[in-house]
């Protein structure tokens, strides 16, 4: 086999060419100076397996496999993601047992009615402490608007520059009242807590 | 919404006509806002680029800044009597729809065993009822939270006697005060906000926080909110003192919130006070207070 190749090889360079700068004949006649070297060459597994194939076909299939790997990526993320339970949402079985249902009271005509009562009352409170916050505010607004129109009159820079909004304001947090003031001096103790929120991820 | 359909009906529409007969009161002229009688030239719009340059020809109104300094309430009010039955009635409420907690079920449980306990049925494991001596009773852990929530004094909520010192701002913790400043004004000296009068070169908000800061008291940081004016109030100067550049007066408001990181100063300075709304009325002038109230939101 590897000396079949080698008649071969040496047939294809017999047939008549140029001579190569003044290099002397070998070979009965054959003017090929590398021939040797050929000749010499040790056959090894890869020489002797098939021809390589094309350099076309490789990257076209390597293309085709590339475009079915993003096909299927595609269609995974199409699948929305699984949705994060609300845990408020969800009633625990806890709650659900029957040996934790009070005994539900008797309430006579007399507590139901002034339960009643006492409900329209506190819608009617309520009520008239809304008309009073909102005209309060109605003021406010309307005393604010008076305020510019006056100095808009007065300056027109003075009332660009009282329309400009304040950078420093924000972020601006306030804290609402407690039920008992800051003591002077306290000292809260120190609260160490494991956190077991459960974290999701999508 | 609920509770606007629980509210009496007729209640409502006598309460509409009232409030339509307080808007028409409030619209109707105020008897010291004079329409100014300067021409139109003066309201011709200045070309300097410069923003804060004083507008020529000068209007005859003198320009001041005061700041309406608030000190937000510290503690929750007082429930009103309504409140207090409505908040009774939620409780109870809540209590009749819930059902039993963990620490309620084992209250029951060791009421349970101590009353099998007591009538001396049959237990058949001795151990059992070794083990239960040692478990602690419910109502022993209650007895030890109660005796621990005891140990913790709160300050106390009201305070009588800081609240008849008008100067300290830890007086009526549960409203909203005010500042209010003794200043010169012509001849007389008068309770007034803290304001001063504007300095060609700076905005109204400026002024308004110089005079914060000239009231001599480097303990008192406020927030001032936004730029802009809450207020205004504009007298006319007696005829007497009127002149072509002085007529009065206009005062812009400004509105700031005391920060809470202030310490309450030990030496009183009998120059400021801390007002709530309704005792503002003792101490400014009626036709200011007019303009004051509307813009310091509270009772």
């Amino acid at each position: 086999m590897a000396a079949a190749l080698t008649r071969y090889v040496g047939r294809i360079l017999s047939r008549p060419t140029a001579p190569m700068g003044g290099v002397s004949v070998e070979n009965g006649g054959v003017h090929v100076p590398w021939l040797t070297s050929v000749m010499t060459l040790r056959t090894s597994a890869p020489l002797s397996a098939e021809p390589k194939k094309k350099k076309k076909v490789d990257p076209r299939r390597e293309q085709v496999m590339r475009e079915r790997l993003k096909k299927k990526l595609k269609k995974l993320e199409r699948v929305p993601p699984e949705l994060i339970p609300i845990e408020d949402l969800i009633t625990p079985t806890k709650c659900l047992d029957e040996t934790r249902v009070r005994s539900a009271p008797r309430l006579s005509f007399d507590e139901s009615e002034s339960r009643a009562l006492l409900l329209k009352e506190w819608g009617r409170y309520k009520h008239e402490q809304h008309l009073a916050e909102m005209q309060a505010i109605q003021l406010a607004l309307k005393a604010q608007k008076e305020a510019l129109d006056e100095l808009k009159t007065e300056s027109e820079e003075l009332y660009q520059a009282a329309l400009q909004p304040d950078p420093l304001m924000f972020p601006f947090s306030h804290e609402g009242p407690a039920y008992t003031p800051p003591k002077p001096n306290y000292e809260a103790p120190d609260g160490k807590y494991t956190d077991i929120t459960k974290v999701y991820t999508q | 919404m609920s509770q606007k359909k629980m509210a009496a009906p007729c209640a409502r529409m006598a309460s509409w006509p009232l409030l339509r007969y307080f808007s028409r009161f409030e619209r109707t002229p105020i008897a010291n806002s004079v329409f100014r009688p300067f021409s139109n030239s003066s309201l011709r719009r200045s070309n300097l680029r410069n923003k804060l340059a004083p507008e020529t020809p000068r209007s005859p109104w003198t320009l001041m800044a005061a700041v309406c300094l608030q000190r937000p309430p510290v503690i929750s009010a007082d429930l009103s009597l309504v409140e207090q039955r409505f908040a009774r009635l939620m409780q109870q409420m809540e209590l009749e729809k819930s059902i039993l907690s963990e620490h309620e079920l084992r209250l029951l449980e060791d009421a349970e065993r101590l009353r099998r306990k007591q009538a001396d049925e049959d237990d058949d494991d001795d151990d059992d009822e070794r083990k239960e001596q040692d478990i602690v009773l419910t109502q022993d852990l209650e007895d030890e939270w109660e005796r621990k929530f005891k140990t913790f004094r709160p300050a106390p909520r009201t305070t009588d006697d800081a609240d008849k010192d008008l100067s300290s701002s830890g007086r009526l913790l549960s409203d909203s005060l005010v500042l209010l400043a003794e200043q010169q004004v012509g001849s007389d000296k008068l309770w007034l906000l803290p304001q001063a009068q504007w300095r060609p070169g700076e905005t109204l908000r400026h002024t308004a926080q110089r005079a914060l800061a000239s009231l001599g008291e480097p303990t008192i940081k406020a927030n001032f909110l936004g730029q802009a004016p809450c207020g205004v109030y504009k007298y006319k100067l007696p005829k007497a003192a009127r002149s072509d550049t002085s007529l009065g007066a206009k005062i812009f408001f400004f509105k700031a919130i005391l920060t809470p990181d202030t310490p309450t100063n030990a030496e009183p300075n009998t120059a400021l006070m801390w007002l709530s709304k309704r005792e503002l009325q003792r101490f400014l002038k009626p036709a200011y207070m007019m303009k004051v109230e509307r813009f310091i939101l509270g009772p």
